[in-house]
């Protein structure tokens, strides 16, 4: 009869003694969740100071990242959404080193898998920000020169530039987060070559009367430099 | 034939040419200044330094052997022959790092006088050496600009930018400030060694309105002097032009940027005592293609729009969009219109708007719509006429200067 109640009370002995042993991880891990969401509180609040005070904003109004960010339907100040990504950078790290606490085996496979991938998840998103402003400084710097060497289509060479180097980087951040690597690196090609090809056909097809035009004028500009008495005007 | 002297220890007088492939020319170059040295200052131990940077042409060689009849100019003969020096520069290709390896040798030997001089020139005469050094070793001044007759058509961006520029800012009627040529004293070579410039604009075309400025500004006895006609050879037809612009007009910014305290209560201008014997002189013509100034000045209203309304407001931009419409003749670009311009250019540029390269390279198609309007305007003037006209403007950025003043802000916006 002993037995059979040991038996009966087994499974509530070993659940109560999971139970006892499982709290304390449970504290654990509400401890860290509240620290996670006090450090990420203080630390935001640091942050606005100090980007307050480098003028952060109005950097970002110079490069062009609030543009950037408005584009995405964004209207917060890009301190405040700079301070708001990191404040919930902060607090999902700390939720995962938290959940750790349970040491259940899945949850720190998952976990383990979390933070193998933030280096590169990072390091997409510092490729696509260096490689927007990259994109938008050469694009503006072809776009100048172009205008400069009094080239007609000064705008459109701009924004092919732009155009190819945006999809540089897409298919480089999409190559960091291994998202279909073999994929992107395919669809890369195909669009990168097919951008070149097309604009090769046109060039080659559709302006040839222009680059005969080209051509001819500075035939002509050649001539009327020779044929012209005097010297040419000195700038400095 | 002269003698040749790497052991030269001291020298009163220290004459410096930069040069680079300039053969054809350079032989004339030496020849003059030696017997300018020899005519006016024949008991001076005077010095030739020429700073080459790695000619190919046998410019140094030249410059060791060109010799003329002495005895067909002069009477007597020289008490101390000018010794010549040719020395490679180290640093950025470019005048500005030739003029440094200049102003280290006039350091190092004590000279009390130097002067500059081009090494393409044509008219150069022996009495341009006395024009740039008397005033120095006679008269106590520290820097000697050089005042030339030049075409009504040349030298552009002296005249719609730098000189007016610089006449508003310092208060010193200075006609070229970036002529090329100059005279100035031990004292301010060795000010110009301690700067720490050398990797930057300076060291290559903006050394001319750096000379200038920083002399002006820390207070140096300025004057100029008037030396006839610049001819020289034609210049590299691949020099680009905006590279020239952004050279000159960033380093000129950079000093407005240094120098604000010192500019920014002075009002009105004054004259610099002047030198030399004012003459006409026959200029050859210019060509100019104002077509195609005017082409690219539209070009850019259409394609370079977002860049200059970010720049210089809706007000300014406006009015550019309004002439660029007026056809051949009559268009013209106001000299307050391009006075707020460049002041607003000033102003972003101080706080740094957009990175420093574009900002001047974009000033290109409004300088050319500003060249083209002036060579319309002066084209039935004499050269009298045509420096009215400049004048004129340069009484407007005199104008117009309490807006440079109140829109600038220390460290930007």
């Amino acid at each position: 009869m002993e037995g059979f109640v040991d038996v009966m009370f087994q499974p509530l002995e070993d659940f109560w003694r999971g139970f006892i042993s499982f709290v304390p991880n449970l504290l654990v891990m509400i401890f860290i969740f509240i620290l996670g969401f006090l450090f990420a509180w203080v630390i935001g609040i640091l942050l606005k100071r100090v980007l307050a005070v480098v003028k952060f904003d109005i950097w970002c109004d110079r490069v062009g990242l609030t543009a950037l960010i408005r584009k995405g339907d964004v209207w917060a100040k890009p301190s405040e959404v700079f301070v708001r990504i990191l404040y919930w950078f902060l607090v999902i790290l700390f939720i995962m080193i938290g959940l750790t606490a349970l040491q259940l085996p899945t949850i720190d496979n998952l976990i383990s898998q979390f933070f193998v991938y933030i280096p590169r998840a990072f390091s997409a998103l510092l490729i696509l920000i260096a490689g927007y402003l990259f994109a938008g400084f050469l694009s503006r710097a072809v776009l100048i020169a172009a205008v400069n060497s009094g080239y007609h289509y000064a705008k459109i060479l701009a924004e092919a530039v732009r155009l190819l180097l945006v999809v540089l980087i897409l298919a480089m951040a999409l190559e960091q987060l291994q998202i279909a690597p073999g994929i992107v690196v395919a669809a890369f090609s195909l669009l990168f070559g097919g951008i070149v090809l097309a604009l090769a056909i046109a060039f080659g097809v559709g302006g040839i009367d222009a680059a005969k035009r080209i051509i001819e004028k500075g035939g002509e500009e050649k001539k009327e430099e020779t044929g012209e008495k005097g010297r040419d005007i000195e700038h400095l | 034939m002269l003698e040749m002297t790497e052991h030269v220890d001291k020298a009163d007088i220290l004459i410096g040419i930069a040069s680079f492939n300039n053969a054809r020319t350079i032989g004339h170059v030496v020849k003059a200044v030696d017997a300018g040295l020899m005519k006016y200052f024949p008991d001076r131990k005077a010095v030739i330094v020429n700073s080459d940077g790695g000619s190919t042409d046998g410019t140094p060689d030249i410059v060791r052997t060109a010799t003329h009849d002495h005895a067909a100019i002069f009477l007597s003969h020289p008490v101390y022959p000018a010794h010549r020096i040719s020395i490679p520069y180290n640093g950025i290709p470019g005048k500005g790092s030739a003029f440094r390896a200049i102003f280290q040798k006039a350091v190092e030997m004590g000279a009390e006088a130097c002067c500059v001089v081009d090494a393409d020139l044509r008219s150069i005469t022996p009495e341009w050496i006395e024009l740039l050094l008397s005033p120095i070793m006679k008269e106590g001044f520290d820097f000697v600009a050089p005042f030339y007759s030049r075409h009504k058509y040349d030298g552009t961006i002296t005249n719609s930018i730098v000189y007016p520029m610089t006449q508003a800012l310092y208060g010193k009627r200075i006609r070229q400030p970036i002529g090329g040529e100059f005279g100035f004293s031990g004292k301010l070579a060795a000010f110009y060694l301690t700067q720490n410039v050398w990797e930057s604009h300076v060291a290559r075309f903006g050394i001319d309105i750096w000379m200038t400025t920083e002399a002006i500004a820390n207070d140096f006895k300025v004057c100029q002097t008037f030396l006839g006609a610049k001819i020289h050879d034609p210049r590299d037809p691949g020099a680009d032009l905006s590279d020239m612009l952004v050279q000159v007009v960033v380093t000129l910014f950079n000093l407005t940027e240094k120098h604000y305290e010192k500019w920014k209560g002075i009002k009105g201008s004054m004259d610099v005592p002047a030198f030399g014997f004012r003459y006409h002189v026959g200029l050859e013509p210019v060509r100019v293609n104002i077509e195609r100034m005017l082409g690219i000045f539209r070009t850019g209203i259409r394609d370079l729009g977002p860049i200059w309304l970010k720049i210089l407001g809706s007000g300014d931009f406006g009015e550019i969009e309004a002439i660029g419409k007026l056809s051949g003749k009559a268009f013209r670009f106001p000299p307050k219109l391009w006075t707020g311009i460049l002041y607003d250019y000033a102003i972003a540029y101080h706080k740094r708007l957009i990175s420093s390269e574009h900002l001047i390279k974009s000033l290109l198609p409004l300088y050319l719509g500003k060249t083209a309007s002036f060579i319309m305007e002066v084209e039935d003037m004499d050269n009298e006429g045509a420096e009215a006209e400049i004048e004129r403007l340069c009484m407007e950025f005199g104008e117009k200067k309490e807006y440079l003043v109140n829109n600038w802000r220390e460290g930007g916006a």
